[in-house]
């Protein structure tokens, strides 16, 4: 593989990356939205699997099949199992509408790309250059988990921040250690099984999974 | 020769403004009219003859002003404004004289017209800060005036005056102080003096001034948040003011913002044209949107200029921002394409205002949903507000498309620089641009075609007549020179290239080729509106010829007359119409965020049931958001403070006398 | 060569060996091949929407035989319109055939190679649904007034995406000249990968499905006056007249199938007016637009109408992806 389609290939991964969350702003379909995160996962799993080849890093192959497996497969189709369970659930009425989100999703990448311009400039490299691509992905995924009100959209945003960091990881030192990856991975899943449980409780008790109708335990 | 012919018309203004006061009711409208003209045709030599040669001239006279003299100036960049401010004059000029027919001008207007004419031809020209200062109140005062002349008759023009009293005294202060301080630290206050020494003058004193000149000259154009005066004020003044405010004196503010920012104080930090963008992308967007929603026509071309100023503001910021880069041939053209969108908005808003003041005038009203049907009514009009629209709406082979696509390849072409914050603005005005290009288009399609399409919708727009020919002349004389620009924009370039070179603080390469069509030079991108619209209109024959050529075999030239559809039902009448509010409907809905309608639905039932309704009311009102938000705490608090201070004054004579003492002594311990 | 240098030398015409008599010819059979195409395009869209549907459709040709019959009728004018409604379906067949005319479509250096900007062909466009919003509004009906406002609605807000999706090839192209861009992506085939292109391609796609009407945004097969956008516009045209309208249509989405074919993928677009490179243009640019018609007419098949105040956050997202794909090349470069 040569330096250019290498380099070719980690720009497009990483453009599908960010591409990926800011769709999740743009769909209501919970369906929809776990496919998409699907994809981010596949996507992060070649980034991976292109600089594993491009090094020649056993270490970070490895790291490639677990982000596959992980993001790619088990936790997308977790969730997918819980949205089967309410089947037609939508965002319907996030807390900022879906333009303003958009918009909003617009200027993070914005902000991303004016603030990232410091951290680039400590590793000047080809690849280093896409990390506000990477911290764009994490102000989306952040953006989610404040305005959106269902369960799983929470999960997803939550998964996208991680997606992201993995993202920046990836592209700033060309690969993240097997065992952090290993670790950070396992405790994503642990998260999106035990909210899988709650969510499964929630509606057992409450008929819905909306995080918005929580504030009434409050009083 | 220029000198003399520019004296001779700031002369010919007064004479103008004296004979209006003085001549007796019948003659001091055509004798206004006339000399104003003159005043307009004198100064447009002037100007066009610097622009042509490129060679200034400046004056000064010591005995006009005591103290500091009269120092004026005309060189390239004033000259264009000069020349801009003129053609509009000369067409509000003859305007007047059918308007007037009309309405009959009290004689304070008819004076104050050609006085307010003249000092905007006084202000680009002054080139010393007294001078400066002394033009620019002239033009606040006699526009407030003209403001003013029809409050007797709607509570709404002495609002809009007060408004505007408000905001243009705040702006000029923070313009003196500005200016003020500029003149003591650099040591004179021509600005020759000031621009040879900006050298020495500290950068956060340069910051300084330019914020103060920002915030004065963008209230005079109009750009957002210190807009607030200008939706109320255009529409509430006579016609042809407005359009002389839209056309001339919201030019002004930009004129301001280029010389002090680029030709006093050098280009200064990038952060200074970093705002003037996002002051542009702001009054671009918002005006835009309000225009868009907007059934009053006069109200809709006020936030067109609101809109059109922020596209100017985009561009001439990312000149500075270019400019400060030193990316010299892309800063030019990005200025460049500034000032011609400025001549071009001259054109087609002073074109449209002199319209809707025509439709105001057959009709009585400016509301668009009572209009209606008016094109076949009064087709002159119809047609002269229609180059305007079109023009405004960016249409190719009009000079608005000129001037926009002159403005989106200079941004465009700005991302060959590297600085991270200029690109972002770079990216930030494409898409303001591009966002208010449809909104332009919607707003201007409803004006059009609710305003003289369709059935009349009222008595007044059913019994409209034609108006006077000399209205028709002077909007004719703006729309031929909108298509004239659009046919052939590259006959301005020279002109504009020397605006461009005097204002930009570097002097720059020549950005386009010499040639009918536009043709960059630093990048590729070339425009050739000639060709096109000579094929548009092949087209266009060659398309009629070939639905005509099967209707001849078979006999049937001629249309047939029929109702048109009404879902099966007979009578169409004209209250089915789809009105300006209705048709602006969808685009409010999906900016409600943005524009918060306030609406209010009231049904009265029928007694015996609640199903069937005996009175529907509706209403509906936008008022403007930002206006809410920012200026009515800061209204609460200054008339707090006044109903504070109305406590003070008992009616004793010996207190007030008391107050000036005591400020008197203050004053002379603070000296001391 | 840069892409810079190359579009440079196109402008100034040392790239084109080509004259401009030959070129003159090109564009004509641009706009002959898009005025049938463009109709064609449209059957070939029902034809495949049928069949996915289990019927058997009409015939591919039936557009144009239906221009047939609509241009042989007899001229009705509806009762309190202006002249403006004649004028509609002109100028917008008029600026259709301008656009195309002018467009790399067969070929990359038609007539007015310099002058061919994008924006030109968007500002075209623009002219096409004014006229045909001044159309709808002027006999002064409920329906016509609805249409006009929903279509301006929807034209101006996807005017945004489809500018700053321009502005995302023009910026890696350093150019906004259509031969340009086609030009520059052809001697970087890498580019055709690029994520700032991928981006900018799915905003481009969700512009053309709202500018030519297509489902989820509107449904050219409705005839309920309520839920119409463009055809409730048009309903007062008929005979000749309402011909123009469908021909103008037909070839504006010719146009930006054309368009979006080549701009992202410009293989096989002819390079000079030979008879074989042209007849292979046409072949290729046939190919490319029937496959782009196969795309939207599976999208069409699969999704529902969305309702008009949900077109708002599709159009958004296409602006969104456009500033994406922007932001994604300044990263990049």
């Amino acid at each position: 593989m040569s330096a250019g389609t290498e380099l070719d290939l980690v720009e497009l991964t990483a453009g599908v990356v960010l591409a990926c969350a800011v769709v999740t702003l743009w769909r209501r379909d919970l369906r929809a939205l776990v496919a998409v995160l699907a994809l981010q996962g596949v996507a992060l799993a070649a980034l991976a699997a292109v600089l594993a080849l491009h090094t020649g890093d056993v270490g970070l192959g490895v790291v490639a099949g677990v982000v596959l497996l992980a993001k790619g497969l088990v936790i997308p189709n977790l969730l997918a199992r819980v949205v089967r369970r309410d089947p037609g659930s939508r965002e319907t009425t996030p807390l900022v509408n879906v333009p303003a989100s958009l918009v909003a999703a617009a200027g993070l990448v914005i902000v991303a790309y004016l603030s990232a311009g410091r951290l680039t400039s400590l590793f000047p490299s080809p690849m280093t250059r896409l990390a506000p691509l990477g911290l764009a992905t994490v102000l989306v995924g952040f953006f989610v988990l404040v305005t959106r009100r269902k369960a799983v959209s929470q999960i997803v945003g939550l998964l996208l921040v991680d997606n992201g960091v993995a993202l920046v990881a990836f592209l700033l030192t060309a690969g993240v250690p097997l065992l952090v990856e290993l670790g950070a991975s396992l405790d994503v899943l642990l998260v999106v099984v035990v909210l899988q449980v709650l969510a499964t409780s929630m509606r057992a008790r409450f008929g819905h999974v909306d995080l918005d109708q929580l504030r009434e335990l409050h009083d | 020769m220029s000198e003399a012919a520019y004296l001779i018309g700031l002369g010919a203004a007064g004479a103008a403004a004296l004979l209006g006061a003085t001549l007796p009711a019948r003659r001091r409208v055509l004798g206004a009219a006339l000399l104003s003209s003159a005043a307009c045709v004198c100064a447009f030599l002037a100007a066009g003859q610097v622009l042509v040669s490129g060679h200034a001239w400046s004056a000064h006279s010591a005995e006009v002003l005591p103290l500091t003299g009269v120092s004026l100036s005309l060189d390239p960049l004033s000259a264009l404004f000069v020349a801009t401010t003129a053609l509009v004059g000369l067409a509000t000029s003859w305007y007047t004289i059918g308007y007037a027919a009309h309405s009959a001008p009290s004689r304070t207007a008819t004076a104050m017209l050609p006085a307010f004419l003249g000092s905007l031809l006084l202000v680009p020209t002054a080139s010393s800060v007294a001078t400066f200062m002394v033009a620019w109140e002239l033009m606040a005062l006699t526009s407030l005036l003209l403001l003013l002349n029809e409050h007797r008759q709607r509570d709404e023009a002495r609002d809009a005056a007060q408004w505007y009293a408000a905001m243009t005294h705040v702006g000029a202060a923070a313009i003196l102080l500005g200016l003020l301080l500029l003149a003591t630290h650099a040591g004179g206050q021509t600005f020759a003096a000031i621009a040879a020494h900006r050298g020495q003058l500290s950068v956060a004193l340069r910051s300084a001034v330019f914020v103060l000149t920002l915030v004065g000259f963008a209230s005079k154009a109009g750009a957002v948040p210190l807009h607030a005066w200008l939706p109320r004020a255009h529409p509430e003044a006579p016609s042809p003011v407005s359009a002389l405010m839209s056309g001339a004196m919201v030019n002004l503010g930009i004129y301001g913002i280029i010389r002090v920012g680029e030709d006093l104080l050098g280009g200064g930090a990038l952060w200074w044209w970093l705002a003037v963008v996002a002051l542009g992308v702001v009054s671009a967007i918002f005006g835009a949107l309000h225009a868009a929603a907007s059934a009053d026509v006069k109200r809709l071309l006020a936030y067109s200029t609101v809109d059109n100023i922020g596209l100017i503001l985009v561009g001439v910021g990312a000149a500075g921002a270019l400019a400060v880069s030193g990316e010299r041939l892309l800063a030019a053209l990005a200025l460049l394409a500034a000032l011609f969108h400025l001549v071009n908005h001259a054109l087609f808003k002073g074109c449209l205002f002199l319209g809707a003041g025509a439709l105001q005038h057959a009709t009585g009203t400016r509301d668009l949903d009572q209009l209606g049907g008016l094109a076949r009514r009064m087709p002159v009009t119809a047609a002269l507000f229609g180059i305007g629209a079109l023009s405004i709406s960016a249409l190719p082979g009009f000079n608005g498309f000129a001037s926009e696509w002159l403005l989106l390849e200079s941004l465009l072409h700005g991302f060959a620089d590297h600085t991270d914050a200029t690109v972002v603005a770079l990216l930030i005005g494409v898409a303001a641009l591009a966002i208010t290009g449809g909104l332009t288009a919607a707003a201007f399609v409803k004006a059009l075609g609710v305003g003289f399409l369709g059935q009349p919708r009222t008595a007044g727009a059913a019994s409209a007549r034609e108006v006077a020919p000399s209205m028709l002349v002077g909007m004719a004389l703006l729309a031929a020179s909108c298509i004239a620009l659009g046919i052939a924009p590259g006959v301005l370039l020279p002109v504009l290239e020397r605006a461009t070179a005097s204002g930009l603080a570097v002097r720059p390469p020549s950005p386009l080729r010499a040639g009918l069509g536009l043709d960059l030079t630093g990048a590729s991108g070339a425009i050739e509106p000639a060709l096109v619209l000579a094929g548009l209109l092949g087209a266009l024959v060659l398309a009629w010829v070939l639905v005509r050529l099967p209707a001849r075999r078979s006999a049937l030239r001629h249309a047939r007359t029929a109702e048109a559809w009404g879902c099966g039902r007979e009578l169409q009448t004209a209250r089915m119409e789809v009105t300006a509010t209705s048709f602006a409907e969808p685009l409010q809905r999906v900016f409600v965020d943005v524009l918060r309608p306030d609406r209010d639905l009231e049904v009265t039932h029928v007694a015996e049931s609640r199903f069937f309704p005996q009175a529907i009311s509706y209403q509906h009102r936008i008022d403007d958001g930002l206006e809410r938000v920012l200026y009515r705490p800061v209204i609460d608090a200054v008339s707090a403070w006044g109903r504070l201070a109305r406590r003070v004054p008992n009616g004793s004579v010996h207190r007030y006398l008391a107050f000036g003492f005591v400020a008197l002594v203050l004053i002379l311990v603070v000296l001391a | 060569m840069s892409p810079a240098a190359i579009t440079a030398a196109l402008v100034t015409g040392t790239a084109t060996s080509t004259g401009l008599g030959p070129r003159i010819a090109a564009s004509i059979l641009q706009v002959a091949a898009v005025a049938v195409g463009g109709p064609l395009l449209i059957g070939l869209m029902a034809k495949i929407r049928a069949r996915a549907e289990g019927r058997i459709g009409a015939p591919i040709s039936q557009p144009l035989r239906d221009l047939r019959k609509l241009v042989r009728k007899e001229r009705i004018h509806a009762e309190h319109a202006s002249a403006v409604l004649t004028l509609a379906p002109l100028v917008l067949v008029a600026s259709a055939a301008v656009a195309v005319a002018i467009s790399p479509l067969v070929i990359t250096t038609p007539v007015l190679a310099g002058g061919a900007d994008a924006f030109v062909v968007v500002y075209l466009l623009l002219m096409g649904s004014v006229a045909l919003a001044l159309g709808g509004l002027d006999p002064g009906t409920a329906f016509g007034g609805m249409g006009s406002s929903r279509a301006m609605t929807i034209g101006a807000l996807a005017e945004p995406a489809l500018l700053v999706s321009i502005l995302a090839l023009s910026i890696q192209a350093e150019t906004s000249n259509l031969p340009g861009i086609v030009t520059a992506t052809l001697a970087h085939p890498g580019w055709m990968a690029n994520p700032e292109r991928l981006l900018a391609l799915v905003a481009v796609v969700v512009v053309v499905i709202a500018e030519t009407g297509r489902i989820p945004v509107d449904n050219p097969s409705t005839h309920l006056e309520l839920t119409m956008i463009h055809e409730a516009m048009v309903l007062e045209h008929a005979g000749p007249d309402l011909g123009l309208v469908t021909l103008g249509e037909a070839m504006r989405l010719g146009l930006l199938f054309g368009l979006v074919a080549n701009l992202f993928f410009p293989w096989g677009i002819a390079t000079n007016a030979s008879v074989a490179h042209l007849a292979l243009g046409v072949g290729v640019l046939g190919a490319k637009a029937a496959a782009i018609a196969l795309v939207i007419a599976l999208i069409e098949v699969s999704t529902a109408k969305l309702r008009l105040f949900r077109v708002p956050e599709l159009l958004s997202g296409a602006f969104v992806l456009a500033v994406l794909a922007v932001m994604t090349g300044l990263v990049t470069r």
